[in-house]
C-alpha cells in the first residue's frame, strides 16, 4: 500500500478510538494492569530465584560426632560421605573451629564464652551441603546411620516450607497474569468488535467500490496494535521505573537482600511486556476477523 | 458487456429467485428490469457485481466470470461497476465532497486527480454548488445524485441502478432519468432496475421484464406494461 494509504488506515483507526473513548480507555487500562501485574510476578519470580539460589547453597546438614570419636574415624566418614552421589561438598569443622565460629557470631558478647575457660562442650561435626534441595532429608538420614555419628541437624522445615511457598507464589502469580491477559483481550476484541459494527456503512462502501479486503482489515488491525501498544508502553515504563527505584531504595534500607539489578532484568521485562501488548493487540483483532466478513 | 446463461438463484432457505435466466447487454446499452416486488431484479443485480454467486449457470461481466471469479479479484470487478441504491448509503459523517472521494481513496487514487474527478463528477450529476455540505442538509433528490457522482466517479463500465428513483418525488425522479440517460449517451452500460412505469415509458429504451425469476418480455424503445403503444 502507498504511504497516503497507510495515513487513511491510521486515521480511519484513530476515528474508530475517538468514536468510542470509553472502551478505547478500558482497553488500554486493562491491558496496561494485566501486563504490569505480570511483569511484577517476573520480577519478583527473578528475584526469589536469586535468593532461593543463595539459600539452597547455603543448606547445610551437620552431624555431630561423640566427643570420644577418634581423627581417623572422622575421616574415613568423610572419605564416604564424599562419594554420596547427593552430595555436593563435604567438610570436617573441628570442636576448635567450631567453637570460634561461635565466639565471632556473639560478636561484642564474645565475653560470656569466658565463663567457659578452656573447656570446650562442644563436638567435632561433618558440615554436609546436598546437591539439590530435595535431597537434604535423605541425606541427613543416611548420615545419622554412619558410625560416631550421635546427631543430625539441619533447617528442614523452614526449607521445604519455603521452597512450597515460593513455587505457590509463583504457580498463583502466573495464573493472575494469564487470567488478566485474556481479560485485556476480551477488552480490545470488543472494542474492535463496537468498531466494526459502529462502521459498518463504511465498511460496506468500501466493499462495494472496490476496496481490497486488507484495506478493509487495516483500520482495525492498527486499532488493536495501537491499544495494545499504548497500553503496554504504560505497563512497561511503570514496571520499569518502578522498579529501579525498588532497587535504590532497597539498596540503602535493606543491603544484605541482594535483589536482581533493574538492568538487564527489568529491562527485559519491559520489552517483554510491550512485545505481549502489540501480540494481545494483533490477537484481539484476529478473533473479530469473522465477524468484520460478516459486515 | 454483461451476459447470463441458465442463470438460477436460490436461497438457502428455499426461496427460488431466479430460474432459468438468458440475458445477453451490450456494451454502451440502457436496459430497464421490470417487474413486481420479488420479481428477481435485485437479485439479479446483485449477481453482477458479486454481492451474491449464482446457484447454476454463468453471469460474466465484460468477460469475466463473475460467479467463479476468486475473492481476491472481487475488488477490481466491483471499480468496473457503479452501484446506486434505492437508500442513497452515504456516509453522514462526510461531506458530498468526502463521500465522492471515498470510493476514489480506497483504491489509491492520487489526491490531485481525486479533486480533478470529484469536481467533474459533480458536474455531471449537477451539483457543483453543494461540495461542502453534509447529506443531511441535502435533498433527496440531492443525496440520490451524491449517491450517483460516487458509482461514477470510478468511471466505471457499467452503472447498476436498484430502484434509484424509489424515494424521490416526481421531479427529481425524473431529473435522475435524464441524469441516467446522459451518463448512457456518455457511454456507460446502464442497467436500472424499476417500478416507476412512466419513465420507463418515456425513456423508449430497452426493457427486460421478469415475473417469479423468469424473463417474460424483452423489448427494444418498449414500455413498462406489456402491449402499451403510443
Amino acid at each position: 500500500m502507498r504511504l497516503r494509504t497507510w495515513s487513511f488506515c491510521l486515521s480511519e483507526a484513530n476515528q474508530n478510538l475517538l468514536r468510542n473513548p470509553v472502551l478505547a480507555i478500558a482497553s488500554i487500562t486493562t491491558t496496561a494492569v494485566s501486563l504490569l501485574v505480570l511483569g511484577m510476578f517476573l520480577l519478583l519470580t527473578a528475584n526469589v530465584n536469586q535468593i532461593t539460589s543463595n539459600i539452597e547453597n547455603q543448606v547445610a546438614v551437620r552431624a555431630f560426632f561423640k566427643q570420644s570419636t577418634k581423627t581417623a574415624q572422622e575421616q574415613s566418614a568423610l572419605a564416604e560421605v564424599r562419594k554420596w552421589p547427593k552430595v555436593r561438598s563435604a567438610k570436617i569443622i573441628t570442636r576448635q573451629e567450631a567453637l570460634r565460629q561461635l565466639k565471632s557470631e556473639f560478636g561484642d558478647q564474645a565475653s560470656v564464652l569466658n565463663s567457659l575457660g578452656t573447656a570446650n562442650p562442644l563436638e567435632d561435626s561433618l558440615s554436609v551441603t546436598a546437591k539439590s534441595p530435595a535431597d537434604v532429608a535423605p541425606l541427613a538420614k543416611s548420615l545419622g546411620n554412619l558410625t560416631g555419628v550421635v546427631k543430625v541437624s539441619y533447617q528442614s522445615q523452614v526449607v521445604t516450607r519455603l521452597f512450597s511457598l515460593i513455587n505457590a507464589i509463583r504457580i498463583v502469580g502466573l495464573g493472575i497474569g494469564i487470567l488478566l491477559l485474556l481479560g485485556a483481550l476480551l477488552v480490545i476484541n470488543n472494542a474492535i468488535r463496537l468498531g466494526i459494527v459502529s462502521r459498518r456503512r463504511e465498511i460496506a462502501i468500501m466493499r462495494l467500490v472496490g476496496a481490497t479486503e486488507s484495506l478493509v482489515h487495516w483500520p482495525f488491525i492498527l486499532e488493536g496494535l495501537i491499544l495494545g501498544l499504548i497500553g503496554s508502553v504504560l505497563a512497561a515504563v511503570i514496571a520499569w521505573w518502578g522498579y529501579a527505584a525498588l532497587y535504590t531504595g532497597a539498596a540503602h534500607s535493606l543491603p544484605f537482600v541482594p535483589l536482581v539489578t533493574p538492568i538487564p532484568t527489568a529491562r527485559d521485562v519491559a520489552v517483554l511486556i510491550v512485545v505481549l501488548g502489540v501480540l494481545l493487540g494483533a490477537v484481539g483483532f484476529r478473533l473479530s476477523v469473522r465477524r468484520l466478513a460478516r459486515v | 458487456m454483461i451476459s447470463l446463461r441458465n442463470v438460477g438463484k436460490a436461497f438457502p432457505n428455499g426461496v427460488v429467485a431466479l430460474r432459468d435466466v438468458d440475458l445477453e447487454i451490450s456494451k454502451g446499452e440502457f436496459a430497464f428490469l421490470v417487474g413486481p416486488s420479488g420479481a428477481g431484479k435485485s437479485t439479479l443485480l446483485r449477481l453482477l457485481f458479486r454481492e451474491d454467486v449464482p446457484t447454476t449457470g454463468v453471469v460474466s461481466v465484460n468477460g469475466h466470470d463473475v460467479g467463479r471469479m476468486r475473492r481476491r479479484q472481487i475488488p477490481f470487478l466491483r471499480r468496473q461497476i457503479g452501484v446506486v441504491f434505492q437508500d442513497f448509503r452515504l456516509l453522514p459523517q462526510r461531506t458530498v465532497t468526502e463521500n465522492i472521494a471515498f470510493a476514489l481513496r480506497v483504491v489509491e487514487v492520487h489526491p490531485k486527480e481525486i479533486k480533478r474527478r470529484v469536481a467533474q463528477v459533480l458536474d455531471l450529476v449537477g451539483l457543483p454548488d453543494r461540495a461542502g455540505a453534509l447529506p443531511g442538509q441535502l435533498s433527496g433528490g440531492e443525496q440520490q445524485r451524491v449517491a450517483l457522482a460516487r458509482a461514477m466517479v470510478g468511471r466505471p463500465l457499467v452503472l447498476l441502478a436498484d430502484e434509484p428513483t424509489g424515494n424521490l418525488d416526481p421531479v427529481n425522479a425524473a431529473e435522475m432519468m435524464k441524469t441516467l440517460l446522459e451518463i448512457n449517451r456518455l457511454g456507460t452500460t446502464v442497467v436500472m432496475a424499476t417500478h416507476a412505469a412512466h419513465l420507463v415509458d418515456r425513456a423508449r429504451q430497452r426493457v427486460v421484464a421478469m415475473v417469479d425469476g423468469q424473463i417474460r418480455r424483452d423489448e427494444l424503445a418498449a414500455s413498462y406494461s406489456e402491449g402499451v403503444v403510443e
